[in-house]
């Protein structure tokens, strides 16, 4: 190769250099600002996608000269500083760790997983690493200021606005030492100075604590609510369900009144707290929330939808009431003879194979609306598609519904809500307050005497709403009966003890808001009279029995095991409240599953992980009741058996069931006081029949060496 | 910081071993010598026997090593290698490799937007990046340099102008990497002297007295403000006299404190003190008793999950198989509430060592864990007893202290103190009663706390006679990456002797990045050695890879395919450990970075085993390039 050769292959190779640039030129150009320059086609891109990086966030030189220094290797620097970062935490290296974190953060500012994952760590592992609470807290600052950067550089990333809510109330407010770092939260001057820039105001009473200082619920309240307001401009929600994302931010503001109530303050700014509260909560349950399904949903909407539905339905049957007789007809002729016997004996005579068989059998006699309408006489045929249609879309709804309020437990939320801006339920909070640190201080008359004060409001509490029995609060109550009977030196309580109804759900294990009316009622029974109401014969004996013994100790003591679960559990398993179900040729399997209410709030009380990982389905309504404290009354034959039908998300054959329209709203009112209280009347009389009464009496006996152990 | 075994030897214990001479630094360098003898005849008469024929390769080869003898190495002169080095040092200039420094200085002047400067202990951050960056780019330079310079000269025929002259290849070699090392130290006192305004400026900053109140007495106390995301509170006690301005300190925060003066009404916050530190630890041993009181050279291991490595400090008894174990201390525990203790038995403690009047200046590094949350509010307690490693009887009344964790607290061991000797309860005087007569004193930690663990290694508490200053510690730190370089340009100058200048730099790559990587050759190899599937060799866990197996299950592939795997990974694994635990162990040397960061005096001893080997490769490096050229037929 001569020089000249050398020389004319330097040009070709430069004409070919530029011959790619050109349409690298053109492809990347940039939008020339007017209307009619778009740029090239990857800026047209960039912008259709919204992921210029001035549209995700911040831009931070630092992080764009690590990504060029990187050559490209970006990957590779990443995962060698991944590696690096776990060999600090190993090695307990915590700054280090921390600029390692920096770096990476760097290196793949909006890849949000490291965001989430490493402030996590950095808040949560590390942290508890710590011996002092104040280094701990550190930590945990560390942590959440991380997140704060990782907002600050993914403007559109719904889920780190929601975590950074998310850290500054669950870990500051729920951790074992809440007390201290909300303390060192609210004194956090320098922080509150960083949240300011970030848009959150903390300075405006809304994010306030009755100190007058920044609250952390409040504040984490606040970061939600810039992120529902993100998601309102048009921002899609991602890695997370709507229900768990508009969730948090109302809970929150739940959460801070209980703080405060919970540090003693316990008046009206508690009150007004809670007032707050519960208007968040009615707000978020008018709040149109997307689902996975084509339409949105409002969880205060269930009334309205089945409502709407039942009006459907009475026109449905009104204009082919008649097919659906014929075709219900029908169906019952297709029936096997073994099957038609199975329905025919009545629940309680049916062999294990002829309940299975009826149970399937009465799942087919269920006629699908569609059906019906496609044989309705010609006149109203097109009308009765239409409504089929219709009806068949407001099942979905009303399913959904269903689902999303167990899912969150909303109505346990909303009760809880409005019974504490009660002035009893401050008084009665007061009350054991008070009687805790006259206890403390050793001063046991006073104590005693509050203690029976706020006892008695507090019976009073759970009678309007049993719900609360399973809040937080039971657990705080039972330990101030423990140290009450300390300090009355004895471990039975009188006849007319306030709580014993209490006392024995608690230790039972179907603790239920139901079964507290069930005990309740019971026990109201035995104090007024000796004589039975008049359905249940059976029941004669029983009070009398009761009185002999009285009710309250009995449960304490088999805390869970033995004795005393027969007592609580038997009359509210699954199989007294299916049978009922069967009789009412309802679709069974939701009635069985009715009566386990408490689950859900017992998950949700720890709102925390379990909301959190809770699939973005709810699990289809299998479980109706939850909602429900009335639960036990569908064990009544006839009329609450129809109102369940609503449930079952398999669709078809349930819809014909519903006739009994006005029963399923009555069954989907949270607690009010009053209902409770009639239904169960019915209940307990139908049902707690025979083999509930042996049990509740049997215990005492056993009841009392064990309460005394735990007093003693 | 966490020092391990090795850490602690002196160097003759270091050079020597005595009581396990096969891991022993000397029988290292003797065998490295002794194989490369060995190694360099044989291939050197394979060489010339294919050059010469085996009769005269023979002869060739015994020629080369009686001219080293007898003419090379005696008649080298010390004018020409300086000539010599004087022209590599002068071309080196040439190059424009003074880029490197400003290089330096521009990583310094945008430094600030990767490190963090909410750290909670700046100072160290600031040191380990000023030291680590230095470190980095002097090798590479040194790698540069060093490797080219000879190919160049050699191609573009330059070197003729040398050889011709009457200079022996002994001063070529020497010189070069004279020349090398000069450049190199001429670029790395500028980058220290940067390096340390870098450190002191960064750190230095100001706050303004926002807050103060009077105490009573003429004292007050206040809060500074917020600066460099961190606040004092201080105590200001009143003037010594009329006219004297008051004095005030303030809290330990980040590391550092400042001294407060009130003048007039106006308050002058000093800079910060503290944060650049060089303590001079005396450590001792330590043995742990577990709850019954027995005692147990390891504490109770509360499950944090391990650090790697530590194979490294057995030489070539790990070479050859007779250690095997990593060796690497971690954190032991105590357990509280009960006989659990850790004791440290201090040896050659004598009031001339120990001169403060007040007594000795103890300090911990200790770790709490906790089983229950226990009481959130306070740390975790434990107490310090000083005893008579003679007389066990004699023994000093508890100090109580509260964990001060990922800190270094200190505590004074006061010359007088209550105790018993074991009949009656006195005053007891630290250096007559609690110290032995061979100068040994034990002090014993213990966790009072139930069902709470404190934790403490080796290096964890120790006596601090003195302090040595931060500027000269520094200083030393670098004699450590001088000690480096100076590693790389004989390892570049002898590879540039017969290899072509990329070629060379590649293999003195390839040498650094094998020493960087022992650790996980060992761990390789000991995971081989016990037969445990852990990934395996290179062959198999590129199978795996590809395969997407886990490193810890079983090799699922043909069984003799597997065992033929298996069998070349060994080879492969087993050579590379030979090679490795032939080269200098450069992150060993790196680690020096660390005691400055943490505040440290580096010990004299680490340096010193550091010059030697330093020294010890460069001779075998400058005798292998003398080879090389010699043979090369230019230098013919």
């Amino acid at each position: 190769m001569n020089r000249s050769h050398g020389f004319r292959n330097k040009l070709i190779y430069l004409a070919v250099l530029i011959a790619m640039l050109i349409p690298l030129y053109l492809l990347g150009q940039p939008a020339g600002g007017g209307t009619t320059d778009p740029g090239g086609q990857l800026t047209q891109m960039r912008t259709s996608f919204n992921i210029a990086e001035s549209e995700l966030g911040d831009i931070n030189p630092a992080s764009e000269t690590m990504k060029l220094a990187s050559l490209g290797l970006r990957g590779v620097a990443a995962t060698l500083l991944w590696s690096k970062a776990h060999d600090y935490e190993v090695a307990h290296e915590w700054d280090r760790l921390k600029a390692t974190l920096n770096n990476i953060a760097l290196l793949q500012p909006h890849y949000e997983k490291v965001w989430e994952f490493q402030s996590h760590n950095l808040a949560y592992n590390v942290s508890s690493q710590f011996d002092d609470y104040r280094q701990r807290y550190a930590m945990v600052r560390e942590g959440t200021e991380f997140l704060t950067r990782g907002v600050e550089q993914n403007r559109k990333s719904s889920r780190l606005i929601w975590y950074t809510g998310w850290f500054y109330g669950q870990k500051i407010g729920i951790s074992d030492e809440k007390r201290q770092f909300r303390r060192l939260f609210s004194d956090d001057e320098p922080l509150h100075q960083s949240l300011r820039e970030q848009n959150i105001a903390v300075d405006s009473p809304e994010a306030r604590g009755p100190d007058g200082k920044p609250d952390n619920w409040l504040v984490g309240r606040q970061w939600l609510f810039n992120g529902y307001n993100m998601v309102d401009s048009g921002v899609p929600i991602r890695n997370q369900t709507p229900i768990n994302f508009y969730e948090s931010g109302p809970k929150w503001r739940i959460k801070h009144a209980e703080a405060i109530e919970s540090e003693g303050v316990l008046d009206d700014r508690a009150k007004s707290a809670w007032q707050q509260a519960s208007d968040d909560w009615q707000t978020f349950g008018q709040r149109s929330i997307p689902t996975t399904s084509p339409f949105t949903i409002r969880l205060d909407g269930l009334d309205e939808l089945t409502q709407r539905r039942d009006e459907k339905f009475e026109e449905f049957m009104s204009l082919a009431g008649e097919t659906h007789q014929q075709i219900e007809e029908e169906l019952r002729q297709s029936l096997t003879a073994a099957e038609r016997e199975a329905i025919e004996i009545p629940v309680v005579d049916r062999s294990e194979t002829q309940h299975s068989l009826a149970h399937t059998a009465q799942a087919r006699l269920i006629p699908s609306l569609d059906n019906v309408a496609r044989r309705a006489p010609e006149s109203v045929r097109l009308r009765a598609i239409q409504l089929a249609a219709e009806l068949r879309d407001l099942e979905a709804r009303i399913t959904k519904t269903r689902g999303h309020r167990e899912q969150i437990n909303y109505v346990y939320w909303k009760t809880l809500a409005q019974a504490e801006q009660e002035d009893r339920t401050v008084q009665a909070r007061r009350l054991l307050f008070e009687a805790e640190q006259a206890n403390a201080d050793a001063d046991l008359d006073l104590a005693i005497d509050k203690y029976e004060q706020a006892f008695a409001l507090w019976a009073e509490v759970f009678d309007a709403y049993p719900i609360l029995v399973m809040d937080d609060i039971s657990d705080d109550l039972m330990r101030s009966i423990r140290r009450y009977t300390i300090a009355i030196d004895s471990d039975t309580f009188a006849d007319d003890f306030p709580l014993s109804a209490f006392v024995e759900v608690m230790d039972s294990e179907m603790k239920s808001a139901e079964e507290y009316v069930r005990l309740r009622e019971l026990q109201k029974e035995r104090g007024t009279a000796a004589e039975p109401t008049e359905p249940a014969a059976d029941q004669t004996p029983q009070p009398a029995e009761a009185n002999a013994e009285p009710m309250p100790e009995p449960a304490p003591a088999p805390a869970g095991d033995g004795a005393a679960e027969p007592a609580t559990e038997a009359p509210a398993t699954d199989a007294p409240a299916a049978e009922p179900g069967e009789d009412a040729e309802m679709a069974p399997q939701p009635s069985a599953e009715a009566p386990q209410p408490d689950a859900p709030p017992a998950a949700e009380t720890r709102p925390g992980d379990a909301a959190e990982t809770q699939p973005s389905e709810p699990a289809e309504p299998a479980q109706p009741a939850e909602e429900q404290p009335q639960a036990p009354a569908e064990s009544e034959p006839a009329a609450p058996a129809e109102g369940e039908p609503a449930a079952p998300a398999e669709g078809e054959p349930a819809t014909p069931a519903e006739p009994a329209g006005d029963e399923p709203p009555a069954a989907e009112q949270p607690a009010p006081p009053a209902e409770p209280a009639t239904d169960t009347e019915s209940d307990g009389d139908s049902e707690a029949a025979g083999d509930a009464e042996p049990a509740a009496a049997d215990p005492p006996e056993e009841a009392e060496p064990a309460t005394d152990a735990e007093a003693g | 910081m966490i020092l391990q075994p090795e850490d602690f030897w002196t160097f003759t214990q270091w050079l020597l071993r005595p009581q396990s001479f096969l891991e022993s630094a000397l029988l290292q360098g003797v065998v490295l010598v002794v194989l490369a003898i060995l190694l360099g005849l044989v291939i050197g008469y394979l060489v010339s026997a294919v050059r010469y024929g085996p009769g005269e390769g023979f002869y060739a080869v015994a020629r080369a090593v009686r001219d080293l003898v007898r003419f090379d190495l005696p008649g080298t002169s010390p004018r020409r290698i300086w000539a010599l080095a004087r022209l590599a040092y002068k071309e080196s200039l040439r190059r424009k490799v003074l880029v490197v420094v400003a290089l330096f200085v521009v990583g310094l002047l945008f430094a600030g937007w990767y490190l963090d400067p909410r750290s909670s202990d700046p100072a160290r951050l600031y040191i380990s990046f000023v030291l680590t960056a230095t470190n980095y780019l002097i090798l590479l330079l040194a790698l540069f340099i060093s490797t080219f310079s000879l190919p160049a000269d050699i191609k573009s025929r330059t070197i003729y102008t040398i050889v011709t002259k009457p200079v022996r290849a002994t001063e070529i070699v020497l010189g070069r990497m004279l020349g090398f090392i000069g450049v190199g130290t001429m670029m790395l006192v500028p980058m220290g002297i940067a390096s340390y305004f870098f450190v002191t400026r960064g750190l230095w900053h100001d706050h303004e007295v926002v807050e103060i109140q009077e105490t009573g007495g003429g004292r007050a106390e206040g809060k500074l403000s917020y600066d460099q995301f961190h606040e004092h509170t201080f105590t200001l006690d009143p003037p010594a006299a009329e006219g004297e301005p008051a004095l005030g300190l303030t809290d330990m925060v980040r590391g550092h404190r400042h001294v407060i003066r009130e003048e007039n009404g106006q308050y002058i916050i000093g800079e910060p003190t503290g944060a650049l530190r060089a303590r001079i630890p005396v450590y001792g041993s330590l043995v742990f008793t577990d709850r019954t009181g027995t005692v147990s050279a390891a504490g109770i291991d509360v499950g944090h999950e391990k650090a790697r490595g530590g194979y490294g400090s057995a030489g070539v008894a790990r070479l050859v198989g007779v250690a095997r174990e990593a060796r690497r201390l971690e954190y032991g525990y105590m357990e509280g509430g009960t006989l659990s203790s850790a004791i440290y038995t201090f040896e050659n403690i004598t009031p001339a060592r120990f001169p403060d009047e007040e007594g000795i200046t103890m300090e911990m590094a200790l770790r709490a864990f906790r089983t229950i949350k226990g009481d959130i509010v306070s740390g975790l307690n434990g107490s310090i007893t000083m005893r008579n490693p003679d007389n066990p009887a004699i023994e000093s009344n508890p100090i109580t202290f509260v964990v001060q964790e990922y800190d270094v607290s200190e505590q004074l061991l006061p010359r007088q103190i209550e105790g018993t000797d074991g009949q009656t309860t006195r005053q007891l005087s630290l250096f007559d009663d609690l110290v032995a007569e061979d100068g040994s004193l034990e002090v014993i930690i213990r966790c009072l706390d139930r069902q709470q663990y404190l934790g403490a290694t080796t290096s964890s508490v120790y006596l601090r006679p003195a302090e040595s200053s931060f500027a000269w510690n520094l200083t030393k730190s670098y004699i450590s990456i001088w000690l480096q370089m100076v590693m790389i340009i004989a390892f570049g100058v002898m590879f540039s002797t017969f290899l072509s200048g990329p070629v060379a730099m590649v293999a003195t790559f390839v040498c650094v990045l094998l020493g960087f990587t022992a650790e996980q050759i060992y761990d390789i190899r000991y995971h081989i050695d016990r037969g445990e599937a852990m990934g395996g060799g290179p062959i198999e866990s590129m199978v795996r890879l590809l395969r997407q197996d886990a490193m810890t299950t079983e090799l699922d592939i043909d069984a003799v395919a597997g065992r033929l795997i298996q069998a070349v990974d060994a080879g492969i694994i087993y050579a590379l450990d030979a090679v490795a635990t032939s080269l200098p162990n450069l992150p060993k040397m790196l680690s020096t970075a660390e005691y400055a960061a943490s505040g440290y005096d580096i010990f004299g001893s680490l340096l010193a085993r550091h010059g030697v080997a330093t020294l010890g490769y460069v001779i075998l490096a400058f005798l292998i390039g003398y080879f090389f050229l010699k043979t090369r037929e230019i230098a013919a």
